[in-house]
């Protein structure tokens, strides 16, 4: 990676009382990068957010952004951060305008239009006058997010932004991050609600029992694990970690080992794999992908103009114009499949893949274990 | 600027102090602390707080009423207007003590419990800010309730007998009392996360106290006063501003009425504010220095106040530089307390910052450290005590007192001796606690044990066997280990009912065994503390090194290319 990294998370460990909260993770967020930190309950996100935030000392390790040391330089990294925690409480007898005042103030931002131009970017200007007692949950949120951005910070460190948000909420929510990574921010934000990480993340970084099981762009986790999926089923090697993102697939051999017997991940090229086994059957179920289409009218007719396409395995017509496909494949196979039928006349009104692949990459890599 | 005010800070002109002293006052009127801005606006809001001002307002009105109207049936005028005064700024000193400490408490832990606390903290503003921002919120809440009871105090006017200078002088204190109690709640809502509990435990400990603060420096030390200014009436409570309006102006003036009640709100003011910082402030953070520096001023200061007795009252001074040695040694004993909550060296942060200031050698001895901080402690508190106790035995000699001098000198020199041996077992023993623990507060709970133990454990022993019966005064020997054995000592010197000789003898040795431990624990807990921080500094090395060759072997493939390629143009 050219340049520093946005945030640089190296080795990192951490302890409540007898109990590891984090197990030397490891990852970097490249600058103007959504990364979405993924993990059930209890696996450690909050931590690590929080040490990025500068709230709490690492007990080893290293975390730094843009270059700077959280631990050595707390109050230069509070200028570059705007953290969003999850559940933030509020100032509620002041009007949201005196809200944004005071933390401008603190911040000892100069530029007299900021609070302007901030009200503005969050769409909160025709409430500006009103309490903040008075607002709901999603409007805190959103002036939550009006504070941390009146510094101007280049990392926006948001945790749970979405979390209690009704779905307007939520989209509001989604289009203001992509309004701000338009604007150059690198943001990392944790959830739980996958669909809405995988709108807006380019990278992703899942964390287990306080462990990063995996970390990097979605594409290229996503094409790792489809080559090992492969691997798997013929009996080939796995292939080596990701190149260029600090990834660790959750194989077991991650390290428990102290620190000097760190070594980075090795920079070999990625293995062609083939298709189908040996033998030339296709690869077994694990490959296999369902993608859903609802059609205009019957879509039994439809059946034959897939059936026996190359990846294709089989195909189901159901009521409504709901069709089913199993196949082998990726994206380009779906886009070949849509525009098949729309030359052979069927008229598509929706396409749905099989699950979001975030979702799938996280059942994959994760156990559901708790701690 | 000032985006809550509106008003602008423009840049100083110049460099000259005078422009710089002329912006960074117009900072203050144009650019006030944030916090206190957006305290007052929140507050503003708050529609009970007109409510119960004027409810204690009321109620303070009814009360002074009726005590004048029951006064004023069988006593004349201007005794009435005393009465009134006195009632009047009683109950005011309580009402300052009580609301001051209850409102600031409920500041800090109230960001805390209501989640705010890290959305400021986090603007980078600073913890000596918030707590000036807190301070001046709570200050102008309780100025609020004295410039509402103000006309009610102004009542004795109307039957005369007080001075106006009296009730502003009074004004004046109670606003110094504000300071005071506003500093105390504040370094207590510091300590807790949650505002019912730091309001609790503040009123727990400022009612008993104010309290007792009312009886012994009101009642009790107005008689002191009246010896030393008869036109300062005793047993009233509310003397001191009486004694500014009434005292001869003279050394005793300034000492007692101006130096000293400084030096006494302060002295505590300072070193609340200071825990108030201390407790804001990260793990990694310097939170020792501005405690070392309070201890560093108030330690020689309160050896200086309690010579000033001795040196300023007429008759024998042996007991007044006594109690001034039991002050310090009392200090010393609480510095303990406070030092053992160091951390055993400095961290990387407060290092590197060291490094980029270049600071200097006394800075970095006043920084974290615990040894550092007990190895002050003993330097200046030794320092303290001996200074005391050389004055105290000059003044015996040469005080115009030459009867029983020498006996007087022995009682000092016998006190002092004891409280600087002890002294240096509480240090060695609260350092060696330090080292011992991960945490300040278990050293802080077997401190306190020990020095009960201590105190009262030989006493103890010699009322469960009985030796008080069966060996009469000699049982007091076995008293010897404990420190207030040296009141003992000081009573047997020039006592022939006791052996005074044995009984010095048996103090001074066990004194000395005192001040060995002290040694030998001090020195132990420096080497552990110094293994501690050299373990730890090695392990820091270690992941230094270990990313350090991370980082190499992850450059090197991006490297070797460019390494290639000007290998054929070398020569």
């Amino acid at each position: 990676m050219t340049g520093v990294p946005a945030i640089r998370v190296r080795h990192l460990w951490h302890r409540y009382a007898a109990m590891d909260v984090l197990r030397d993770v490891d990852f970097e967020v490249g600058s103007g990068e959504i990364f979405g930190f993924i993990g059930p309950n209890g696996a450690g996100k909050t931590t690590t957010i929080r040490i990025i935030a500068t709230l709490i000392e690492p007990m080893a390790g290293r975390v730094e952004v843009d270059g700077v040391d959280v631990a050595l330089e707390p109050e230069r990294v509070r200028r570059l951060i705007g953290y969003m925690p999850d559940h933030a409480g509020v100032y509620e007898r002041i009007t949201i305008r005196e809200y944004l005042e005071f933390f401008a103030d603190a911040f000892r931002v100069t530029e007299p239009t900021v609070v302007d131009a901030v009200l503005e970017l969050t769409e909160l200007r025709n409430l500006q006058d009103r309490l903040v007692a008075a607002l709901s949950k999603g409007m805190r949120q959103r002036l939550q997010l009006a504070r941390i951005l009146l510094h101007d910070p280049k990392v926006l460190v948001l945790d749970e932004p979405a979390s209690d948000l009704d779905p307007r909420a939520r989209i509001e929510m989604r289009d203001l991050l992509l309004e701000l990574r338009e604007l150059g921010k690198t943001v990392l934000l944790s959830s739980h609600i996958l669909t809405e990480l995988s709108d807006v993340c380019t990278s992703i970084g899942i964390l287990e029992k306080g462990r990063l099981v995996i970390a990097g762009p979605i594409g290229e986790i996503s094409q790792r694990l489809e080559s090992r999926r492969m691997a798997e089923a013929i009996g080939a090697p796995a292939p080596p970690p990701l190149v260029g993102v600090s990834a660790q697939l959750a194989t077991g051999a991650a390290s428990e080992a102290s620190l000097p017997h760190l070594a980075p991940p090795a920079a070999t090229p990625e293995p062609t794999l083939p298709t189908t086994t040996a033998g030339g059957a296709p690869l077994p179920g694990a490959t296999r992908k369902r993608l859903r289409l609802r059609v205009l009218g019957d879509a039994h007719p439809v059946v034959p103009l897939i059936a026996g396409g190359g990846g294709v395995h089989s195909v189901e017509a159901g009521s409504a114009g709901q069709l089913t496909i199993y196949y082998t494949g990726d994206d380009r196979f779906v886009a070949e499949v849509v525009r098949h039928l729309v030359s052979q006349g069927v008229g598509i009104v929706a396409v749905e893949p099989e699950r979001n692949e975030l979702e799938r990459i996280f059942l994959e890599v994760t156990r559901g274990d708790l701690q | 600027m000032s985006l809550q005010t509106g008003r602008s800070s423009l840049p100083p002109p110049s460099s000259r102090r005078i422009d710089l002293a002329r912006t960074r006052l117009r900072g203050l009127r144009d650019d006030p602390n944030p916090v206190w801005m957006r305290e007052l606006r929140q507050a503003a809001r708050l529609q009970r707080t007109p409510i119960i001002l004027a409810v204690v307002t009321g109620m303070m009105t009814l009360l002074m009423a009726s005590v004048g109207g029951v006064a004023s049936t069988s006593t004349e005028p201007a005794k009435v207007g005393i009465a009134l005064y006195h009632t009047f700024f009683s109950i005011a000193f309580f009402v300052v003590t009580w609301i001051g400490p209850t409102v600031a408490a409920s500041t800090i832990a109230s960001e805390r419990s209501g989640r705010t606390w890290e959305a400021l903290l986090l603007t980078g503003i600073g913890a000596p800010a918030i707590a000036r921002g807190k301070l001046l919120a709570s200050l102008t809440y309780v100025g609020l309730y004295i410039v509402m009871l103000a006309p009610v105090g102004a009542l004795p006017f109307l039957f005369g007998g007080v001075a106006a200078t009296e009730v502003l002088a009074a004004f004046a204190l109670l606003g110094l009392f504000a300071v005071l109690s506003v500093a105390f709640g504040l370094s207590m809502s510091s300590k807790f996360t949650s505002n019912a509990a730091a309001v609790g435990v503040t009123l727990l400990i400022a009612v008993p106290l104010s309290i007792v603060a009312y009886l012994l420096l009101g009642v009790a030390l107005s008689f002191g006063a009246h010896e030393l200014w008869p036109g300062v009436p005793g047993g009233p409570p509310v003397w001191l501003p009486t004694a500014y309006a009434r005292a001869d102006f003279g050394a005793e003036y300034l000492v007692f009425l101006v130096a000293v009640p400084v030096v006494l709100v302060l002295l505590p003011a300072w070193f609340l504010y200071e825990v108030t910082i201390a407790n804001m402030a990260g793990v990694s953070d310097d939170r020792s220095s501005g405690l070392r520096r309070w201890f560093l001023v108030c330690l020689p200061l309160l050896s200086l106040a309690g010579l000033a007795p001795a040196a300023a009252l007429p008759g024998n001074s042996a007991p007044y530089t006594v109690v001034g040695l039991g002050l310090v040694s009392l200090m010393c004993g609480f510095a303990v307390f406070v030092f053992v909550g160091e951390p055993l060296g400095p961290s990387r942060r407060v290092e590197v910052h060291w490094e980029r200031e270049r600071a200097s050698r006394l800075r970095r001895f006043l920084g974290p450290g615990l040894i550092r901080a007990m190895s002050l402690l003993l330097l200046l508190g030794l320092a303290g005590l001996a200074l005391e106790s050389a004055v105290g035995v000059a003044l015996a000699f040469f005080g115009g007192r030459s009867a029983g001098a020498p006996d007087d000198a022995l009682r000092i020199a016998s006190f002092a001796g004891y409280a600087m041996c002890f002294t240096v077992f509480l240090a060695g023993l609260g350092a060696w606690l330090r080292a011992r623990s991960l945490s300040a507060s278990s050293p802080r709970v077997v401190l306190a044990g020990a020095l009960f133990l201590s105190m009262a454990g030989p006493w103890i022993l010699t009322a469960i066997f009985g030796l008080f019966a069966s060996h009469g005064k000699d049982a007091l020997l076995v008293a010897a280990p404990s420190p207030t054995f040296v009141f003992v000592m000081m009573k047997a010197i020039g006592d022939p009912s006791l052996d005074a000789t044995f009984t010095l003898i048996a103090g001074g040795a066990c004194a000395a065994g005192w001040a060995l431990i002290g040694v030998a624990l001090f020195a132990a807990a420096a080497r552990r503390a110094r293994r501690t921080v050299r373990a730890h500094e090695d392990a820091m090395s270690r992941l230094e090194n270990a990313l350090r060759e991370e980082d190499e072997a992850r450059d090197a493939p991006a490297a070797e290319p460019t390494t290639a390629a000007a290998a054929p143009g070398e020569p």
